[in-house]
């Protein structure tokens, strides 16, 4: 029996451990703009309201290898419950609990979102085709100026299920966010109460990378 | 004489019913901006503007052969939860040459400013927690594309932006990214040309 105890290949395999090196930063994104409704009558981010979002993407990462010229991805937010608005002196911030987003790639091409939702197209149009990316709210929240009709939000999500979960990166994490205006705002689709527009993003901050003993050093030359 | 009148009803009915338009239009655009440390300072905001298919530009571009941007400079009247600015220019260049770079701007404001307009108002809302917005209204008064847009339909377009600077977007040296629309007030119509019968076609 040889060397079975070998100083220097304890010591490279502690480092190999130590050393698994982040890589960039790396952020795919899908940018998006769309209209909401709430499901409760009365009024927009009352206590216990549903909200419900129906966007299409016009503009998504390269990496995603989809061509929106000949399909659509779209995006379908449901779910999500006002715990009503707390006024922040001078602002208003609605924190909502659950809620979930389906993302969907569809040759279609269908996306309508029509007039009073729901309606015979919306959400329809926008939860059709195949699913891209599913996931559920673990945070969400709005943020309105005090004019109380414009404003920002943000959400984190876990992901649930889709064609891309997984593929993109490890340990990724999913965020949702942009900007919002209730109706009354320019070609706004009459039963809708506000439009978004925003981004979400899937970043691989998090995720690490083997390497060789060789590259290794090489970072220290 | 009645070839003369029925030329003129034509002429007429053209100019008063332009037809084919789409529900929704807006320039939409994702950009990166630079904040000013101080009352006085200048925001500059550099985007790419997109093909926002389903919706339509509000007038027609040609995103197969030329990038778009858009390019935003205001100064900063009043910090704190809002921002207010003042002065505020925008513009949307058209260029087939250069690929817009973020670690150059100077990529974003060349080739062709089809759009030139002024705010009548600008503000941003940063709340503490949380990313921000920012809106405006926009007068389009300039550019080589200003004449697309009829006369009473140039002033008063929505600016709608999120701000964000802690997106993942976010590239070096920059403070906040931007993501947003400027849409008009109405959607804006093309003319069309038709024939008589179709144009009588209207009125059954």
């Amino acid at each position: 029996m040889k060397r079975i105890w070998s100083p220097q290949l304890f010591v490279g395999a502690l480092l190999f451990l130590a050393f698994a090196v982040p890589v960039s930063a790396q952020v795919y994104t899908v940018d998006y703009f769309g209209y909401g409704w709430e499901q409760a009558p009365g009024p927009v981010k009352a206590a216990g309201d549903e909200l419900i979002i129906t966007c299409t993407a016009d503009n998504i990462d390269p990496a995603f290898g989809v061509d929106l010229g000949t399909e659509e991805v779209t995006l379908h937010i449901h779910g999500l419950i006002s715990a009503g608005p707390v006024d922040m002196g001078g602002y208003l911030v609605v924190n909502y609990t659950g809620g979930f987003m389906e993302i969907y790639q569809d040759p279609g091409m269908n996306a309508d979102w029509g007039v009073n939702p729901p309606n015979a197209v919306s959400p329809g149009t926008f939860s059709d085709g195949a699913l891209f990316f599913a996931g559920q709210f673990t945070s969400f929240t709005m943020y309105f100026d005090s004019s109380g009709s414009t404003g920002s939000f943000s959400g984190n999500l876990d992901g649930l299920g889709g064609s891309i979960l997984g593929s993109m990166c490890t340990n990724c994490v999913y965020t949702w966010g942009g900007v919002f205006t209730t109706a009354g705002s320019a070609q706004i689709p009459l039963g809708y109460d506000f439009q978004i527009d925003g981004v979400f993003e899937i970043d691989s901050a998090v995720d690490t990378e083997t390497t060789s003993w060789g590259s290794l050093k090489s970072l220290f030359k | 004489m009645k070839t003369m009148f029925k030329g003129l009803l034509i002429v007429l009915v053209l100019a008063a019913l332009p037809m084919g338009a789409a529900a929704q239009q807006l320039f939409d655009f994702t950009g990166q901006a630079l904040i000013p440390g101080s009352v006085g300072g200048t925001l500059d905001m550099y985007g790419e503007i997109f093909d926002p298919v389903p919706a339509t530009t509000p007038i027609p571009l040609d995103f197969a052969n030329y990038q778009y941007t858009v390019v935003v400079n205001a100064v900063m009247a009043a910090t704190g939860i809002v921002r207010t600015y003042s002065g505020g220019t925008i513009a949307i260049y058209e260029d087939a040459g250069t690929a817009a770079d973020y670690t150059n701007p100077a990529t974003l404001s060349d080739g062709t400013a089809i759009l030139l307009g002024t705010f009548s108002s600008f503000s941003q809302f940063v709340p503490p927690i949380g990313p921000g917005s920012a809106s405006g209204t926009v007068d389009w008064v300039g550019g080589s594309r200003l004449n697309d847009i009829a006369p009473e339909d140039q002033a008063g377009w929505a600016f709608l932006s999120g701000t964000n600077p802690n997106s993942g977007l976010l590239e070096p040296g920059y403070d906040e990214v931007w993501d947003g629309k400027v849409e008009p007030t109405t959607t804006i119509v093309d003319t069309e040309n038709a024939s008589m019968s179709k144009v009588k076609a209207l009125f059954k």
